[in-house]
């Protein structure tokens, strides 16, 4: 008999995401998902100027701020054809690697860990015995007795109290978590640790961008942080030396830290590399643009298809036609009304809300298609365009980190393999973070101090749109200009095309398609449905968060 | 000196969701604070904006609440209404909500002393930039029982 399962709405995630899956025999054999929020933020943006776009679409989302506001106003300067200083490039790609290393170690602990990690055993641990086996994957000075002794006994205060509620979607016992007791207390451990680290990232986009979360230097043309070694309120030799400090410790943490943690994950839950695969389509575009016209980038793109990890066609900078002209979005199965399978620049949001109806329209996320396909975006979907790229340097982090954890990088299609390819993901953006601001040290040192170009927005009508690789995956931002006033605003985000319902031909997005053959060891935890899920990040995004302090919305696990 | 953080959650580009941050904006115009006291517009970020919560010695949360109520009304609610009573059956649906920010906080042994949050309910929330006019009217109202509240401390 099949089961049905609610899960409504998924925790530990930005945003209200509802999955509905049926069960036979133990494992899912059907899936939806479902985006419950509407976001009218397209609509908000019509007949605003162009110049202030970023600063709103920054607001889009509740944690990838930056992002949004990168897309945005590289949507306005490709409309315009605008050139961007060197200056400029290189604090934008400081801004973006360090966000990425934010947002993993943040997504790795806070949001994932907790589906295989069990805090309650944790409590059963021998510190001295976490102690030497943390000790001998790594040097990292934090792992000591005391520091494991402390965590647990504080765990046992919190747990004799009552008080774990907090976790309430941690599924504690579950017969599905296979972690020791010491290995436990060693992730719990890093999980609080994390947060001083994830902090770190923070300031140093902060520094950069003038304020974190919400950045302030972006203008069209360039940045506005102004660039002056010898003045004290600008980027300045005091400022580099403190960003390059900040940025080493997160970097440290990453390698000594995160990815071995990663590492014990992985080797204890091995067979999760054989579910989750879903769409095996993948998508990503070029990042870290590394001259003033972006026709060079520091990582390539890529188009996959049929889960070949050798390209259909790479992607060498964001003007490709291919690119812009393949992408289109369904809303055969969304509360949108209107025609179907539009190009982002003829994009319409109209709502058209019919309650969730699995035959029928059961999202607010549009289902974005390229060449009519579905496809997978996320660090999968870049490590394959960097693997299949020239790049030896970002290369050489994929196969070592591959080798350590004894898998292939087809491997990466699947569950476990999304975690790792975000994990290895953070490797290089912490490396490449230390790149970029040699290489802005440099290039001020020659005696650049250009960091904008002033742009009017002149009179007609003009389109443009902005790519980048963010860390949940391809984000574009499609603008129509028309007399210095926004005309259309569409943002394809990461999240709609992981998170797509089925298309106009029934054809499912990634996290449905990923649910399917999962097994389900018991339909009230079902922990499975949630490891693959949170996997890929979701970010449902931009939407409401309203304190509700009466407790009304609860999860909700419902089993027909 | 104690550490004073005002954190002005919300959306603002969901009308009245954003009222924290309009909050925020409306005390940076109208007043200015000695250096012990920081404006954080914490936009939708929970986790992520963790350190600043930490930072803090009294934290004072401004949001909009899921109450009963009329549109405007303010509700304050302290540390233990957060972080104790509700929080065995209440699981924001946003990332990791406040409740288990704080509960983290308090784990971590960097729990501010004091937490209160100023919630008041909303009237609309729709795509939109502005603030209906019943919360339009409550910042100034708001700002002053804030500020009251920060003489307060010594």
């Amino acid at each position: 008999m099949a089961k049905k399962i609610t899960i409504d709405p998924i925790t530990r995630i930005e945003g209200h995401l509802r999955i509905d899956v049926e069960v036979n025999n133990g494992r899912v054999s059907n899936a939806w998902a479902s985006a419950q929020m509407w976001r009218g933020i397209e609509v908000i943006l019509r007949g605003k100027d162009p110049k202030d776009a970023w600063a709103f679409a920054q607001r889009f989302c509740g944690v990838c701020t930056t992002v949004h506001a990168i897309a945005s106003i590289r949507s306005v300067e490709n409309a315009l054809n605008v050139e961007v200083p060197l200056n400029a490039q290189y604090i934008r790609n400081l801004i973006i690697a360090q966000h990425s290393v934010q947002d993993h170690i943040v997504h790795f602990y806070h949001l994932s860990a907790l589906d295989w990690v069990d805090i309650v055993s944790a409590l059963k641990a021998d510190p001295k015995k976490a102690a030497s086996i943390a000790q001998s994957f790594s040097d990292w000075p934090g792992n000591s007795v005391k520091e494991f002794e402390a965590v647990r006994d504080k765990l046992k205060g919190f747990v004799n109290s009552g008080r774990l509620g907090i976790f309430a979607s941690g599924y504690w016992g579950h017969p599905a978590m296979r972690l020791s007791p010491e290995l436990n207390l060693i992730l719990v451990t890093h999980y609080l640790k994390a947060l001083d680290y994830q902090r770190k990232a923070a300031q140093a986009v902060a520094i950069l961008g003038g304020k974190n979360p919400h950045i302030q230097n972006l203008c069209v043309g360039g940045v506005a942080t102004a660039v002056n070694v010898d003045n004290l309120a600008t980027i300045n030799m005091e400022r580099l030396s403190y960003l390059k400090e900040l940025m080493k410790e997160t970097a440290e943490f990453v390698e000594k830290v995160y990815f071995p943690d990663l590492v014990i994950l992985a080797n204890y839950y091995k067979d999760w590399f054989g579910y989750g695969k879903g769409v095996d389509n993948y998508l990503a575009v070029p990042e870290f643009p590394l001259d003033t016209k972006n026709e060079k980038f520091e990582l390539a793109g890529g188009v996959f298809f049929n889960g070949n990890i050798k390209p259909y066609k790479m992607l060498k900078n964001h003007s490709e036609q291919y690119l812009i002209n393949s992408i289109t979005e369904s809303i055969a199965h969304s509360w949108y009304e209107g025609k179907d399978g539009l190009h982002p620049w003829e994009g319409e949001t109209k709502p058209y809300y019919t309650d969730f109806q699995a035959d029928g329209k059961y999202s607010w996320s549009k289902a974005p298609r390229f060449d009519g396909r579905p496809m997978q975006v996320g660090p999968v979907a870049q490590l394959f365009a960097i693997h299949a790229s020239d790049n030896t340097e970002a290369k050489r982090f994929i196969d070592e980190s591959l080798k350590r954890i004894g898998v292939e990088i087809y491997d990466l299609q699947s569950t476990m393999g999304r975690l790792v390819a975000r994990g290895i993901r953070a490797r290089i953006m912490a490396h490449l973070s230390l790149k970029f601001l040699d290489m802005l040290v440099e290039n001020i040192a020659k005696g650049d101090t250009e960091y904008a170009n002033h742009t009017d927005i002149p009179e007609g009508e003009f389109k443009g749109v902005g790519f980048h690789e963010a860390p949940r995956g391809t984000l574009s931002h499609w603008i129509v200009i028309k007399d210095k006033k926004i005309k259309n605003y569409q943002a394809v985000v990461p999240s709609t095309w992981n998170a797509s319902p089925r298309d106009e031909k029934g054809a499912m997005g990634p996290y449905e398609a990923s649910l399917v053959g999962n097994p389900v060891l018991e339909p009230e935890k079902p922990l499975e449905v949630l490891r693959t899920v949170h996997s890929f990040d979701p970010c449902i995004a931009c939407a409401v968060h309203t304190i509700d302090p009466e407790g009304n919305e609860i999860v909700r696990v419902k089993v027909l | 000196m104690d550490n004073i953080v005002i954190f002005g959650a919300g959306n603002v580009l969901l009308s009245d969701e954003g009222f924290g941050v309009h909050f925020v904006r409306y005390l940076e115009n109208n007043y200015t604070f000695p250096d012990n006291v920081k404006l954080f517009d914490a936009g939708t970020l929970g986790i992520m904006a963790m350190h600043v919560i930490e930072e803090a010695d009294y934290l004072f949360i401004v949001d909009v609440v899921d109450v009963d109520g009329k549109p405007g009304e303010i509700r304050i609610y302290d540390k233990d209404d957060i972080i104790l009573d509700r929080i065995p059956t209440k699981m924001s649906p946003h990332q990791i909500g406040l409740q288990e920010v704080l509960l983290l906080s308090e784990m971590r042994e960097r729990l501010p002393k004091v937490v209160k949050l100023f919630g008041v309910i909303p009237e609309n929330i729709e795509a939109g930039t502005t603030l209906s006019n019943s919360l339009e009217e409550k910042l100034p109202i708001l700002a002053e029982l804030l500020v009251k509240e920060i003489e307060n401390i010594t």
